[in-house]
């Protein structure tokens, strides 16, 4: 079986992007930039109901307006509208100026329903509005039971009690969804952003009832996808419709407004907990009921895609008793989709929040109550490795004991990554030049987590070449079919293909040229005999060089102003492992950006919904609150390299921890607990007892 | 947007002339783009007025300062001297939004910007703001709401400078119907407190040419709290100036932004500081006073212990180390 070397100049060391020059010079083209030949603008009609009946749609009055070339409806009618800005219609025209005026011509004749539901605790009422015809709103509920809760609870020496709630949080990636769609005889080109240029394929083809060899898609960069950008979405079936009407490419790229309401988000989640444990600190009892909602997606038995709302419970703890009961209620409003790590950031809150509250419950360090009860080995050596550094026993202090009115506090709180792994089909294929220049293909995309990096660093460390010697093309599915880059598996995927490769190219090049070690050194020279004809080689993932379940602990310090409420990260420390280290300065790089989107989840996303128009509110940068410069605290990362586990994914992972651990480290600030995302300077206020009831004018 | 004409006006008098017919005036242009991308105003013409003369410079006076509406919000936050006389002047400044957006906000534009509102500012909601039947945020979403008003509608208002020239006492020189008249910070935002469709006092067509800022309080600080730390929008702000002789205040002022659809200044706080040393237990009675009539509502009510935190800090700021 084949293993990766021990002695290593480029593999788990620093190489940086080798497309930085081309990002920071403006020459990589991303999705959002693409200017095909005659292209036009498409933009789409949004319901502005949450609910209703549309009957006809009438696209002549846009079809006159100066510029438009074509007008498409979405469905045939009657369509069913079920949430605010679910898709109508669209227009593709040489200018937005002129779409967004034809947007404002089409007549829709339709029927506005009144009864509709938009928050949760509404949604699960027996006799609220069916947000599904003829279907219940919650979701019967799965439950899952082992040992014998009822009687645990009574042997526990303490037993605490939450409600800890975390709110829809919507994809925001820096790039919108969208694509440049060119549909002619010959078939159809699409410049996608995605996190999956096969699935776009597929997608697109199925949809357009086209010959999947008839439909290319082609992602040189991306900014962004996060889990929801897999599919071709209404918006790339729009756009390759407008196209076909229009006879020229439409560049279809969604508005940040659009991007608020109808690209996926991560369902809410409404966790009642209950947890006990023996004197010394040992889980014995665990009961947890917990509904979220994924929008419009898991409601009743209708269903509707996009998945349910249920989370991995107890989380990464073992109880030996437990129930767990979970269900999905629908609402009118976009569906969910995958997000970074499903279901993990809003298990991993519940979970270590009633941990913490445990602990003080059992007046133990909330450390060593993970200490005694993680079982993960892996997660015991980086909470001792972390504390070390972090200095947890010089900064703990009992909750709420930090003097002054600005009171600092610390947490901590621990990750998995059970999925991940890697996709066994990627291949990829190499193209050796006489003049000893080297070309990677594979059929996979940057989704900007430094995956052409990786390549190049691979295929250095084997050839024997420098990373700035390897060319590498990614995102097309005209090369050998690569993975979706997603569930934190591209890099496990990619990288024992790029040995294989490198392997057979090497063995290939010493059976046509006689030379016998063609590695290093030899490699120009090797090349040199190949004569006139370049070598291809193919390749594909192999088995031994990956893994999967990867780790991870981060440490939180926090100061918080007890009077305004304000809430200041002043430290991060993340301790992660994902296997054999690839790239040393690209992994940080995405456990940054983990801790980074992990921090918005904890203190200021939260998409907010009006009760009484149904309408997103907060569909833009001024109220859905994302971190910025000023928010971003002093990160840590401690990296533990396990070459003997091959490569792992990191991007889930990094995530997953960080607003338990700073919600942790509030609540040890302030000594009492705020178990609603995001911990804003209202509910810090709250908790403290400090907001008076209001006044009914 | 609705397509629109576009001129440069190279004196007032054709400045007005041109915007007489629906015009809007265009200076930075921050809070007028996006009014205009949201069909929230559909002008028949854009007036472009940065080419107007003399508006864009801080004069400095020995008893009145006056600074040019076209004066940038970064030349306030950039001017040594503003730090040294309005220390509390050059504070609001820094605190507006980003730097990329104070480089081209003008301190016009900051006083005459519409309601944040999210229920005004959505396209597909029709509030009262905009002649519509009802407050959505009354019984909604209203956690970045008025705590006083005095109508219908709860929207705020949130310009910084507003707070801190309220406080300064200064004054803001309109240009209305050919002539120049002067409104205090309360007259410019009184229309507001009335009217909900107002967002401040003036008047289509009226331009606001300077704003005039007396020497008489050395003493003044700003401060505000948001949910982010930096580029987003004040939860609430507090401005105080003040004059301290023998380590007593004098002719004190103090106003809040973001909880009043108008700079909240309760002029028997003022009185109640006037000749007083200030200390903790002074600045907690004062800002009693300030908030006494509040009518929190279901989720603003955290602006109320907020406030009072932010009135103690911002008053204790202006003893300085005398």
């Amino acid at each position: 079986m084949s293993s990766w070397p021990t002695e290593t100049k480029y593999i788990s060391h620093s190489t940086a992007r080798i497309d930085a020059p081309a990002k920071l010079t403006g020459q990589a083209h991303y999705s959002s930039d693409i200017q095909a030949s005659g292209w036009l603008y498409g933009m789409i009609l949004r319901s502005k109901w949450p609910a209703a009946k549309i009957l006809s749609v009438n696209l002549e009055a846009a079809l006159k307006i100066p510029g438009i070339k074509a007008a498409v409806t979405v469905k045939d009618f009657p369509q069913t509208i079920r949430y605010y800005g679910e898709e109508i219609a669209a227009v593709a025209g040489t200018s937005k100026q002129a779409c967004l005026d034809a947007l404002r011509t089409i007549e829709v004749q339709a029927e506005p329903r009144h009864e509709f539901v938009v928050r949760e605790d509404d949604a699960k009422k027996e006799n609220s509005p069916p947000v599904w015809e003829g279907a219940a709103n919650a979701s019967a509920p799965h439950v899952r039971e082992n040992g014998s809760v009822d009687t645990a609870f009574p042997e526990c020496a303490a037993v605490i009690e939450g409600f800890y709630t975390t709110p829809v949080q919507i994809h925001h990636p820096m790039e919108t969804h969208g694509n440049t769609v060119s549909w002619t005889d010959e078939g159809v080109t699409a410049w996608a952003s995605t996190q999956g240029i096969s699935s776009v394929r597929d997608g697109l083809a199925g949809a357009l009832q086209l010959d999947h060899s008839k439909v290319r898609v082609i992602t040189e960069y991306m900014g962004g996808g996060f889990g929801a950008k897999f599919g071709a979405g209404v918006e790339g079936v729009l756009a390759a419709k407008l196209s076909r009407e229009a006879k020229a490419p439409v560049r279809l790229m969604l508005t940040r407004f659009d991007q608020a309401l109808a690209v996926g988000n991560r369902p809410s989640s409404f966790q009642k907990i209950k947890i006990g444990a023996t004197a010394d600190g040992i889980l014995h009892a665990f009961e947890a009921e917990n509904y979220g909602t994924a929008g419009i997606g898991g409601g009743g038995d209708a269903g509707g895609g996009g998945g349910g709302a249920d989370i991995p419970m107890p989380y990464i703890y073992k109880v030996p008793n437990t129930r767990v009961k979970q269900s999905s209620v629908a609402v009118n409003a976009g569906s969910a989709r995958a997000f970074r790590a499903p279901g993990n950031p809003p298990a991993s809150f519940g979970m270590e929040s009633a941990m913490d509250d445990l602990a003080v419950k059992l007046g133990m360090d909330p450390l060593e109550l993970r200490l005694k009860n993680d079982p993960s080995e892996i997660r015991q050596r980086e909470y001792k490795l972390g504390a070390e550094k972090f200095g947890w026993k010089q900064k703990y202090q009992k909750p709420g004991s930090s003097p002054g009115v600005v009171k600092t506090g610390i947490g901590c709180a621990g990750a998995a990554w059970p999925a991940g792994g890697a996709s066994k089909s990627t291949q990829g294929e190499a193209q050796i030049n006489p003049d000893g220049s080297i070309e990677f293909r594979l059929g996979v995309q940057d989704i900007g987590t430094g995956t052409r990096t990786v390549i190049a660093v691979v295929a250095a460390e084997i050839l024997g070449l420098k990373p700035e010697q390897i060319t590498v093309r990614v995102g097309d599915t005209n090369f050998p079919p690569g993975p979706g880059s997603g569930g934190s598996t591209t890099c496990a995927s990619i990288s024992p293909t790029v040995f294989d490769v490198c392997t057979k190219a090497l063995e290939q090049l010493q059976t046509q040229t006689g030379v016998p070690d063609a590695h290093g050194e030899n490699w120009f020279a090797a090349c040199k005999k190949l004569g006139v004809s370049p070598l291809v080689v193919h390749g594909q993932w192999q088995q031994g060089l990956s893994a999967d379940h990867a780790c991870g602990v981060q440490f939180a310090e926090v100061e918080v102003d007890t009077e305004t409420g304000l809430v200041t990260v002043k430290k991060i420390l993340g301790v992660h492992d994902c296997g054999l280290i690839v790239n040393k300065i690209t992994l940080e790089s995405q456990i940054n950006g983990g801790i980074i989107m992990g921090l918005g989840y904890a203190l200021y996303e939260e998409r907010v919904m009006d009760n009484l128009s149904g309408v997103v509110l907060n569909p833009n940068f001024e109220t859905y609150k994302l971190p910025g410069i000023a928010d971003v605290p002093d990160i840590e990362i401690v990296l533990i390299n396990m070459p003997e586990r091959g490569v792992i994914g990191i991007g889930e992972p990094a995530t997953v921890p960080t607003a338990g651990a700073i919600a942790n480290a509030v609540a040890n600030a302030i000594g009492v607990r705020v178990s609603s995302l995001p911990i804003t300077p209202a509910k810090i206020l709250a908790a403290l007892g400090k907001v008076p009831p209001p006044v009914n004018a | 947007m609705k397509a629109f004409e576009y001129a440069t006006a190279h004196s007032t008098d054709s400045a007005r002339q041109l915007v007489a017919y629906k015009g809007a005036y265009l200076a930075g242009g921050n809070d007028l783009l996006g009014l205009l991308k949201e069909y929230l105003v559909s002008p028949n013409i854009l007036v472009n007025i940065k080419s107007l003369p003399g508006l864009d410079k801080i004069e400095r006076g020995g008893k009145i300062w006056t600074i040019g509406s076209l004066v940038t919000v970064a030349q306030i936050e950039d001017d040594a001297e503003v730090k040294k006389v309005f220390p509390g002047l050059h504070e609001a400044a820094s605190e507006v939004a980003s730097q990329q957006i104070r480089n081209v906000a003008t301190v016009s534009g900051n006083l005459a910007q519409h309601s944040r509102c999210w229920y005004f500012r959505h396209r597909d909601t029709v509030c009262l703001k905009k002649n519509g039947d009802l407050c959505y945020a009354r019984n909604g979403e209203n956690r970045y709401h008025s705590l006083f008003t005095g109508n219908p509608c709860i929207s705020p208002v949130v310009s910084s400078l507003a707070t801190i020239f309220t406080t300064l006492d200064a004054t803001a020189i309109v240009l209305r119907d050919g002539k120049e008249t002067r409104m205090s910070m309360a007259e410019l935002y009184q229309r507001a407190w009335e009217n909900p469709l107002a967002h401040n006092s003036l008047n289509n067509g009226d331009l606001i040419l300077r704003v005039e800022i007396p020497t008489t309080r050395s003493r003044s600080a700003y401060m505000q709290i948001s949910d982010k730390h930096a580029f987003d929008w004040a939860l609430v702000s507090c401005a105080a100036a003040a004059e301290v002789v023998d380590g007593k205040l004098k002719s004190p002022r103090v106003a809040l932004g973001s909880i009043s659809p108008v700079p909240h200044q309760v002029e028997a706080a003022n009185s109640f500081l006037d000749g007083k040393i200030l200390d903790d237990a002074t600045a907690s009675q004062a800002a009693d006073l300030i908030l006494k009539d509040a009518k929190p509502l279901e989720h603003n009510a955290y602006k109320m212990p907020m406030a009072h935190a932010l009135i103690r800090r911002t008053l204790l700021k202006l003893k300085g180390d005398a």
